[in-house]
């Protein structure tokens, strides 16, 4: 985290390479985010970038002392994820269902099974087409308590609400996950 | 004292609490009382609980690899491949400015070279050996002064040579007149009027024989010395 924060100093400095490095270390967790929220890559991959972009712009009125910088960048992509949302509230009716097959994941570094592998994979599209079922609101306090793994902390400074609201979205999203989950089949092994 | 009660409506608000480890040690009490043998509860605590397990261990997915050049080059600008930048080196190579610079380079190398002593029609490697090239250029150094030091002062004896002729030309030798003269009313040895002492006396008058014998037998020098004094 103070890492983080001295190459964004570095960046204010003109620093490229610093930029570099904030890019190459934060570019798989925000896309994540963005893939897990809009369930499509090419949607992801835009929206990332434009994630970055706004960051890069905005990069001055960050401050160390209001959080981390993974929590201001978290906040940022939240922000324009449901901007995203909204705009495109339209055009998701008419939604093809191709972009939301199961992808198959690739941390094979964590030594399972491939017979494991497949189900992970399996319920990992499953999840993600679930995900995509849920409210925006829902859905964002799932994604960053569950698949993003924040404290209850991280997660109100990110949202900008109060805690108990926090704690309300991620019970609420889990039980309406999991009753989507069993109308899907998926039951508990 | 009575045990906590726990309601189903509880269940369902506060059902993360419990996974996240986030009820008081009394609430986990009578949640645990209740849930377990309750109909409603207990299948939804298990959907839950499941769910969020296999949320936890669901894998992150690979981000493209071109995704943060695409950054970079939205951020930063786009970045010049290696062969962009070899054919930007070439085009700026084109330019009078980097001739010009270009041909100074090279006249300076070959006149440092040659100061150096470095021979271009039999070119050696040891020659380029900065001990050699210091040795060679402090010999050369030494013997530039040595020549230009032997120059000016053979310029300072013609120069001598010349104007004593015209002097000569001027005023013609008289071999006798060209003898140091006694002062009138003065001995030899005697520079204030003064009476000299005997032994000053003695010296002074075999100082002048001594002249008198080397102007009979050297009488050019004399001669240019004597035109000297005589003007």
């Amino acid at each position: 985290m103070e890492q983080d924060a001295q190459l964004v100093q570095q960046c204010l400095q003109g620093d490229g390479s610093a930029w570099e490095e904030l890019v190459r270390r934060h570019t798989r967790r925000i896309y994540n985010i963005c893939y897990r929220f809009t369930g499509n890559r090419t949607e992801s991959e835009d929206l990332s970038q434009e994630v970055f972009l706004r960051v890069y712009r905005t990069l001055a009125s960050y401050r160390s002392a209001h959080g981390g910088f993974a929590t201001w960048m978290t906040s940022v992509t939240r922000n324009l994820l449901i901007d995203h949302y909204r705009r495109t509230k339209r055009d998701r009716a008419t939604d093809s269902l191709e972009d939301k097959m199961p992808v198959v994941e690739n941390k094979e570094s964590a030594g399972r099974r491939p017979d494991e592998q497949a189900l992970l994979g399996e319920l990992s599209g499953q999840v993600q087409f679930g995900l995509t079922k849920l409210s925006p609101e829902l859905r964002e306090a799932v994604i960053l308590r569950d698949l993003q793994q924040l404290e209850y902390i991280e997660i109100q400074r990110v949202l900008g609400v109060p805690e108990g609201t926090v704690k309300s979205r991620i019970n609420r999203g889990r039980i309406e996950l999991a009753r989507i989950l069993q109308q899907m089949g998926v039951r508990p092994s | 004292m009575t045990p906590m009660n726990w309601t189903c409506e509880q269940t369902d608000e506060r059902l993360s609490d419990y996974l996240d480890n986030l009820l008081s040690a009394e609430e986990r009490a009578a949640f645990l009382r209740h849930v377990p043998s309750c109909a409603h509860c207990a299948p939804l605590f298990a959907d839950v609980s499941h769910l969020v397990n296999k949320l936890h261990s669901i894998a992150e997915v690979d981000a493209p690899p071109q995704l943060v050049y695409a950054i970079l080059d939205q951020t930063l600008g786009p970045r010049e491949s290696f062969w962009q930048r070899v054919q930007r080196t070439f085009r700026s190579m084109g330019t009078a400015r980097f001739v010009y610079g270009a041909a100074s380079l090279a006249v300076t190398c070959v006149v440092l070279l040659s100061a150096s002593g470095f021979s271009f029609r039999h070119p050696k490697m040891a020659d380029l050996h900065p001990v050699n090239i210091y040795r060679n250029a402090n010999s050369r150094a030494h013997v530039a002064y040595a020549r230009s030091t032997k120059f000016f002062s053979d310029l300072r004896v013609v120069n001598e040579i010349q104007s004593r002729l015209r002097e000569n030309e001027q005023a013609p030798i008289n071999q006798e007149d060209s003898l140091p003269q006694r002062a009138p009313g003065k001995e030899p040895g005697s520079t204030d009027g003064t009476k000299p002492g005997p032994r000053q006396q003695n010296r002074a008058d075999g100082l002048y024989r001594n002249l008198e014998v080397l102007a009979d037998e050297m009488p050019m020098t004399f001669s240019v010395l004597g035109g000297r004094n005589a003007r």
